[in-house]
């Protein structure tokens, strides 16, 4: 199946401060057009593992390799071609950044040093944009939208980098069911059109689209479940691991 | 001098107007406004020592600022500063050491040189100090303009910088370095206690009528500029110390923003 996109081996990541380690000896491998969901209780660490796996958070033993690259030496560069939306984002109703210059602020890193963004990065913004139906919005200030128009900006902000793999934690938490549903059938849209390798983090499971074929269950910082939605979510799994 | 007191003067005072709203722009949306206050009060206390050593003041100015700037940057850049605690602790603690070394510098005690640092005097500017200045201004502009993309990305958040494979690190400490030397350079003129409202209110004048922060980056030093010189020309239409007339040019400034804000209003 050639290099696997993700590909973790015994990954234990500690908070600065912490003896506990919030995730454990974490072993993952995620090939190329896989679409899988992260889900388990709060606290178990869905946030910190997908944070390890981008390289915003150092991981104390273990190897993180994307793409074959390994993160620590490469992160930078890696997260150049990483589609990225953090927990909760919410932007304060001030915040002096206009849509439009938050999307193009994902390709920052791409474009280099002293550089100037280019006519494809404005394209690439555009067009990202687009793709998540708030083209209108391009020249608001962030802050003055509603929660949902933001997610979406988000999305479309990890999708100007035109990633080749697409991180996103719980991009459907404070929607409602509107925007909720518009957001997950561009993500299944963007993982059917582009074949695009997507690991997206659930809290409940309620949001889980049809074309997920994996999907792996977190309990106290441990992978305790990893399969196909059929046997992972099954009742008595399911109770172990919430319970 | 080349040039007249007043005209040399009026620079510098435009250029610490320019250079102190550039970095307020930073300051401000960055949460670091106790460590600017923080730096102007040590910035003083080091000019201080240097009357007392009869050393460089300017120089101690810049050190100090600097020890501020290497001691609380850590803690600021992973927003763990306690701003209250902060300022409650450094501000009588500078205030205290400033005075007591002024108290022992020969010749100089409470004299008007030393009280200057306190609240700006437009005697002790000298030519010198003006290039430092400029130099400063210019060195400045030509960093923020190579490095826009950076400096707007942690303007934004550290962590998207991060995200979108940016190194935000050194940028951060380039401003607060470039905080401390504005604030250091600026110290003579403008005075200590005062040289942190010629930093804040510019820029906290921009973001009342601006929604972008590169117009904000734009427009903050250009304001800051104004308030120094509409200050220092009441400075000495009324017989005032220049440090207070540009600090109360820039109140009353960011005062009538706010009264007139777009941001205030609804609808
Ligand atoms: N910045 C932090 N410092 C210390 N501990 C943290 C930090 N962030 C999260 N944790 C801890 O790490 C564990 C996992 O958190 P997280 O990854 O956010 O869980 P999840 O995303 O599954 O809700 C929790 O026990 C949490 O308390
Ligand atoms: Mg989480």
């Amino acid at each position: 199946m050639g290099t696997p996109v993700i590909e973790l081996r015994g990954v234990t990541t500690i908070y600065e401060g912490e003896r506990i380690p919030a995730i454990h000896e974490i072993d993952l491998v995620v090939e190329r057009g896989e679409f899988l969901a992260l889900i388990g209780p709060n606290g178990v660490g869905k946030t910190t593992l997908l944070e390890t796996i981008n390289g915003l958070l150092d991981h104390k033993a273990g190897a993180v390799r994307l793409f074959g690259l390994d993160v620590r030496r490469e992160g930078h560069r890696l997260r150049r071609r990483i589609g990225y939306i953090p927990q909760a984002v919410s932007f304060p109703e001030l915040t002096p950044f206009l849509v439009r210059d938050v999307v193009l602020m994902a390709r920052f890193g791409r474009i280099g040093l002293i550089h100037r963004p280019r006519a494809a990065d404005y394209r690439a913004v555009e067009r990202a944009l687009e793709l998540v139906g708030s083209a209108a919005l391009a020249r608001r200030p962030i802050g003055k939208l509603s929660g949902g128009q933001q997610q979406k900006v988000m999305l479309a902000r990890a999708m100007a980098k035109e990633p080749e793999l697409l991180l996103l934690d719980e991009p459907f938490s404070n929607l409602d069911f509107v925007a909720r549903e518009e957001i997950a059938s561009t993500i299944v849209r963007l993982h059917e059109e582009l074949g695009l390798t997507t690991l997206i983090v659930l809290h409940d499971l309620k949001g889980l689209p049809p074309c997920c074929q994996r999907v792996v269950l977190m309990r106290a910082g441990r992978i305790f479940r990893d399969g196909c939605p059929d046997e992972v979510l099954d009742p008595l799994i399911l109770a172990a691991a919430y319970q | 001098m080349l040039l007249g007191i007043f005209s040399s003067t009026l620079v510098g005072a435009i250029l610490a107007g320019w250079s102190c709203g550039l970095v307020g722009a930073f300051v401000v949306r960055l949460n670091l406004s106790s460590l600017g206050f923080t730096m102007s009060h040590a910035a003083f206390a080091g000019a201080a020592l240097g009357l007392l050593l009869d050393w460089d003041p300017l120089l101690l100015a810049s050190l100090f600022s600097l020890a501020v700037a290497g001691a609380l940057g850590p803690a600021a850049e992973r927003a763990k500063l306690e701003p209250n605690v902060i300022i409650g602790i450094t501000f009588p603690l500078t205030m205290a050491l400033g005075l007591i070394f002024l108290r022992f510098a020969p010749g100089t005690a409470l004299s008007s040189t030393a009280l200057g640092l306190l609240w700006g005097s437009v005697l002790g500017v000298t030519e010198m100090e003006l290039l430092e200045l400029a130099f400063l201004s210019g060195a400045m502009v030509v960093l923020i303009a190579l490095f826009f993309k950076e400096f707007l990305a942690i303007l934004l958040d550290m962590k998207l910088a991060r995200e979108a494979g940016l190194n935000p690190r050194p940028f951060y400490y380039a401003i607060l370095f470039l905080t401390g030397m504005t604030v250091a350079l600026s110290l003579k003129l403008i005075g200590g206690l005062l040289v942190f409202a010629l930093m804040i209110n510019p820029a906290a004048t921009a973001f009342q009528f601006l929604h972008d922060m590169k117009k904000i980056i734009l427009f903050s030093p250009l304001i800051g500029a104004g308030a120094a010189a509409l200050g220092l020309l009441g400075s000495f239409a009324f017989d005032l110390p220049v440090g207070s007339a540009i600090a109360l040019v820039s109140t009353a400034g960011f005062g009538l923003a706010v009264a007139l804000s777009p941001k205030r209003r609804r609808g």
